[in-house]
C-alpha cells in the first residue's frame, strides 16, 4: 500500500512523469511558435537539455540577497506542484486520494508556484524583480479570484446547491451528464479559465513580469541562475501539466475506454491539444501595460465567470 | 558532457551601436526567418544566466561601466561574440572623443562578426562558431 502511493508521488501520475511530459510540452511551444512564425525552432527536447544544463552552472548569489530564501524559495512551488500531482485525479488514468476537499487544496497549492516567484525575486535585491514582484503581485490577486470563482461555480452546479469540492465527484458527474465543455452555461467560464492560464502561465499579453525584456529585463528570475533557476523551470513545467488536468476536470473529464494505457495516450493527446492551444494564442498576441493587465483582468474574465456563478445558481434553483 | 552544449543562453549588450547591429540580431537573426533557435539557443533578459555575450556597439564613455558590471556578472565558462565593426575597431566612429572601445581592451574576444551591419547568416555563423569555442572551453575547465 505505501509503497503503491510512493510510486503514485514520485514517479507515474506526479513526479517523473509530469515532470518530464511538462519539459516535453514547454519545448513544443517553443517549436510551435516557432512554426507560426516561419522558423524552424529548437528540437523537441531542447528543455530538457536547457534544464540539465543549468544544473551543471555556477551558483551565484548577489551580495545584498537573503541568500537562504533566495536559494532555497524555488523549492517551494516545486514541492506544492508535486504534491498537487499526486493529490489530483486524472480522467480515466489515476484515482487521486479521494479526499473530500481537493479543490480547496488545488486553489491554495495553485498560487504556491507565483508566491515563490515573489518570495525569490523580493529577496534578490535587485531593483528589476522589486517591479516584477509588485506587478506579480497585483495581477494575483485578480486571477486567483478568477480561478475561485470558476470553481466554486462548478462546486455548486454539481451539488446542486450544496458546494461539493471533491474533484472526484465533478469529473463522474460530467461522465454521466456529458462534460461541461458542451453546457452553454459554462462558456463565459471556459473563456475566463484561458485568461486565467495565460496570466498565471505569464504567456502574453500578460508576460509583463517576466520576459519581458524592454522593461523589466528577466523579472524576478534577474538573478538567478543555475540550479535555482532550473528549479523555476521545472515548476513551469508540471504546473503546465497541472493546468491541463484542471481544465479536464472541471470541463472535458470524459475517457474513452477502461483501458489505462488508452485512456494515458487519450490525456497526452488532450494535454498537447491544450499546449499547442496556447501556444497558438502566445504567438498571436502582444503584450500588455501593467495598468493594461490589471484593467483587463479586473473586468472581462471576472465579469465572464460571474456570469456562469449567476448562471449555475440561477439553473440550480430552477429558474432556467 | 556534449549534451550541455546543444543549449547556449544568448545575452546581447548595446554598447552604443548605431542600432544597425541591434536590428540585425534581435529582429532579424532571432524572430522571423532566420533562426537562431534551431542552435537550441535562447535570448535571456540577464546575464546571469547567459553563456554567450554577444556585443554590439563601439563602446561608449557611458556605456563603458555597464559592459564591465555585465562581463563581472557572466558565469564561467563564457564566450564573447563581437557584432559588426564597431567592437572590433570603433567603426566609423573611431577617433571620435566619447569611444573608449574597442573591446579587446576589456576583454578577449573570442569571434569576430565582421561588416557594418552584419548579414544575418554572418551572425548565425558567428553564434555557430561560438558554440564550438564554448565546448571546448567546458572541456578545458573540466
Ligand atoms: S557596425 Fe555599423 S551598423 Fe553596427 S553599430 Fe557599428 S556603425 Fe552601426
Amino acid at each position: 500500500m505505501l509503497s503503491a502511493n510512493i510510486i503514485h508521488f514520485l514517479i507515474f501520475p506526479g513526479g517523473l512523469f509530469a515532470l518530464c511530459l511538462g519539459v516535453f510540452m514547454l519545448s513544443l511551444e517553443r517549436i510551435v511558435v516557432a512554426r507560426l512564425q516561419g522558423r524552424v525552432g529548437p528540437p523537441i527536447y531542447q528543455n530538457f537539455i536547457d534544464v540539465i544544463k543549468l544544473f551543471n552552472k555556477e551558483i551565484l548569489v548577489p551580495k545584498n540577497a537573503k541568500e537562504a530564501v533566495f536559494i532555497y524559495s524555488p523549492l517551494i512551488g516545486f514541492a506544492g506542484m508535486l504534491a498537487m500531482l499526486y493529490f489530483i485525479p486524472i480522467p480515466g488514468v489515476y484515482e487521486g486520494t479521494n479526499v473530500n476537499s481537493d479543490l480547496i487544496v488545488l486553489i491554495y497549492v495553485m498560487a504556491l508556484p507565483a508566491i515563490a516567484h515573489i518570495l525569490g525575486g523580493g529577496a534578490s535585491s535587485s531593483p528589476y524583480a522589486a517591479i516584477a514582484v509588485n506587478r506579480e503581485l497585483k495581477l494575483m490577486l485578480v486571477y486567483e479570484m478568477v480561478f475561485v470563482i470558476i470553481s466554486f461555480s462548478v462546486a455548486i452546479y454539481v451539488g446542486g446547491g450544496d458546494a461539493v469540492f471533491s474533484l472526484k465527484k465533478i469529473m463522474e458527474y460530467q461522465q454521466l451528464h456529458g462534460s461541461f465543455l458542451f453546457d452553454w452555461k459554462f462558456w463565459p467560464a471556459v473563456i475566463a479559465f484561458v485568461v486565467f492560464v495565460l496570466a498565471t502561465l505569464e504567456l502574453p499579453p500578460f508576460q509583463i513580469a517576466h520576459h519581458n525584456d524592454a522593461d523589466v529585463m528577466d523579472g524576478f528570475l534577474i538573478e538567478h541562475s543555475s540550479i535555482p533557476l532550473a528549479i523555476y523551470e521545472m515548476t513551469d513545467a508540471m504546473k503546465i501539466i497541472l493546468l491541463s488536468i484542471v481544465f479536464q476536470i472541471f470541463f472535458f473529464p470524459i475517457a474513452i475506454t477502461d483501458d489505462l494505457i488508452i485512456n494515458l495516450i487519450w490525456f497526452i493527446l488532450k494535454t498537447v491539444v491544450f499546449v499547442m492551444f496556447f501556444s497558438f494564442l502566445h504567438a498571436i498576441l502582444p503584450s500588455f501595460r501593467i495598468d493594461q493587465g490589471f484593467k483587463f483582468l479586473l473586468i472581462v474574465p471576472t465579469a465572464l465567470s460571474l456570469i456562469t456563478l449567476i448562471l449555475v445558481i440561477l439553473s440550480v434553483k430552477g429558474l432556467i | 558532457m556534449s549534451i550541455i552544449t546543444r543549449s547556449p543562453f544568448l545575452f546581447r549588450i548595446n554598447t552604443g551601436s548605431c542600432n544597425g547591429c541591434d536590428v540585425e540580431l534581435a529582429t532579424t537573426a532571432m524572430i522571423p526567418r532566420y533562426d537562431v533557435e534551431r542552435l537550441g539557443c535562447r535570448y535571456t533578459g540577464s546575464p546571469k544566466h547567459a553563456d554567450i555575450l554577444l556585443v554590439t556597439g563601439p563602446i561608449t564613455a557611458r556605456s563603458k561601466p555597464y559592459l564591465l558590471e555585465v562581463l563581472d556578472e557572466l558565469p564561467n565558462p563564457f564566450v564573447v561574440v563581437a557584432v559588426g565593426t564597431c567592437p572590433t575597431s570603433c567603426g566609423i566612429f573611431r577617433d571620435s572623443y566619447s569611444i573608449e572601445g574597442p573591446l579587446e581592451r576589456y576583454v578577449k574576444v573570442d569571434v569576430n562578426v565582421p561588416g557594418c551591419p552584419p548579414r544575418p547568416q554572418a551572425i548565425i555563423d558567428g553564434v555557430a562558431k561560438a558554440l564550438e569555442i564554448w565546448k571546448e572551453k567546458i572541456r578545458n575547465q573540466k
